[in-house]
């Protein structure tokens, strides 16, 4: 695994300004002075609880969000965030949405027809492809995504909590999929609830803390100091 | 790979989520496409039983006279209106993507140009079923049309790159859209009712100099004052131009301000 960097985030922050009011506005601090590297080849997750900042950081890494503070220095083309259901249109049908998701995640015309049979099986919708999406359960609307998604190539694919749809057989081929990208020297940056998914898929992790790194490193130490974090929070409820 | 505004797959990707919009749009009622014909069509019946049988003092010419300056008038308020708020509607989907956001008010100009175009072949047909012959002047709407789309293109683009940051100004925008009806001359013919001194104040607002252009070529088979024409997409090029430089400069901005 080469060991050059291709994103770098340098002292990286973010603060939100929301409207409250009469000219009144409140604020808040998503990223807090974030650094750290991400290597060609490897697979990076990011853990911490709900609102640290996991989603925000996958938004500034992939350029769409720019930094109040600090600086993201890219040494690749194209980074790509890999969310579900881009840019949807309920009245469409899958194969309609499959096609303009796919564009906009940076597919010409000509390849995103091409991709369409692939797309149409791997997500096994059959017949339904040609209905609306509106007629989908949410797990066909989250599999078709998951499906349009995974065939952009890009130079580093940041995933948002994508293996959580579908149901356990689909999981399990999601997960298959993500894990043959990750084994052809695929750069991914991974966000996920669930530590032992992390665990699984991730070289290193990186914890994030009410938007601050708190620890960057090998993906078994990170994880045992986040889980014994976890439990020394008052309401265990609300651990995973 | 990251969209650029001059590259041939951003237009390629506009011209694919324009026609999607449209199919989406039909499939939300029965009558599906016939409501781009339906819609004008109503609207001038409305005004054919106001002003035809109503008022009846009215003659045929104003009838005609009105459709011609209605449905361009149409295509400038539902451009400015739908894409005045485009980039706040575009809010989840350039929180997804890093893509250029002049994206999403060219996709708004580009469903109403196609709506417009099957609209300005009724317009003509009616036009023609009223007496008016088709004649070779009648080619000259297209420049007329066209520097028509270079002056709804910047007032749309240049609303939607302002209303995320002043959300207060989408009420001002149909206020604003209500002004240039009356200043645009639908309802009356400013040759008829301004002062001679007013009238080439008047005919500075590139709407009413389109409107009456329209007017010269359908209904009395001018050709365009072609000085005066160039004149306006001129003018209409460069707010196309200060438009676009607005919404570019703040391009990194607007994901972060809608979701504000």
């Amino acid at each position: 695994m080469s060991e050059s960097v291709c994103l770098e985030a340098k002292n990286i922050s973010l603060t939100f300004r929301a409207r409250r009011g009469f000219f009144r506005y409140s604020y808040h601090t998503a990223l807090d002075n974030v650094s750290f590297d991400i290597r060609k080849g490897e697979t990076v997750g990011i853990v911490g609880r709900n609102g640290c900042g996991k989603s925000t950081l996958l938004k500034v890494l992939a350029d769409i969000l720019k930094p109040d503070a600090g600086e993201l220095v890219s040494h690749v083309n194209y980074v790509s965030l890999q969310s579900l259901a881009t840019g949807f249109e309920k009245n469409l049908s899958g194969r309609d949405n499959a096609i303009l998701s796919a564009m906009l995640l940076g597919h010409t015309l000509e390849q995103a027809t091409a991709a369409l049979p692939d797309i149409c099986d791997f997500a096994e919708l059959g017949d339904s492809f040609d209905e609306p999406v509106k007629t989908y359960s949410s797990g066909m609307r989250a599999r078709l995504g998951f499906s349009t998604a995974m065939l952009m190539h890009a130079d580093v694919l940041l995933v948002d909590e994508t293996l959580g749809v579908g149901d356990s057989r689909f999981k399990k081929k999601a997960e298959a999929a993500i894990l043959d990208k990750i084994n052809s020297d695929q750069t991914v940056v991974f966000v996920s609830h669930q530590s032992s998914q992390v665990e699984r898929l991730c070289n290193r992790a990186v914890w994030l803390e009410k938007g601050q790194v708190m620890e960057v490193g090998d993906t078994k130490t990170v994880l045992n100091n986040y889980q014994a974090f976890l439990a020394t929070l008052p309401n265990p409820q609300k651990r995973k | 790979m990251q969209y650029s505004v001059s590259s041939r797959r951003f237009w390629q990707l506009v011209l694919v989520k324009a026609k999607m919009n449209l199919k989406a749009e039909a499939a939300q009622s029965q009558l599906n496409y016939l409501w781009w014909l339906l819609e004008p069509a109503l609207f001038i019946g409305v005004y054919y039983v106001v002003f035809g049988i109503f008022l009846n003092s009215r003659t045929d010419d104003f009838i005609a006279f009105l459709i011609c300056g209605k449905i361009p008038f149409l295509w400038f308020s539902r451009s400015v209106s739908n894409a005045s708020n485009s980039l706040v509607a575009g809010g989840g989907l350039m929180n997804q993507i890093n893509i250029p956001k002049l994206f999403f008010p060219v996709v708004v100009i580009a469903q109403d140009l196609v709506k417009t175009f099957v609209v300005f072949l009724l317009m003509l047909s009616i036009m023609w079923l009223m007496g008016y012959m088709p004649n070779p002047a009648w080619w000259a709407i297209i420049p007329v049309a066209l520097t028509q789309l270079l002056f709804v293109s910047s007032l749309a683009i240049l609303f939607s790159a302002l209303v995320p940051f002043l959300p207060d100004l989408k009420f001002i925008v149909g206020t604003f859209i209500i002004l240039m009806m009356f200043a645009s001359g639908i309802f009356y013919d400013p040759a008829q009712f301004l002062r001679p001194e007013h009238r080439e104040l008047f005919m500075l607002n590139p709407l009413a100099y389109v409107i009456s252009e329209y007017r010269a070529i359908i209904m009395e088979g001018e050709l365009p004052q072609w000085a005066m024409l160039a004149r306006t997409a001129v003018v209409s090029l460069i707010g196309l131009g200060i438009a676009i430089t607005i919404i570019k400069a703040f391009d990194s901005r607007y994901p972060r301000q809608v979701l504000q």
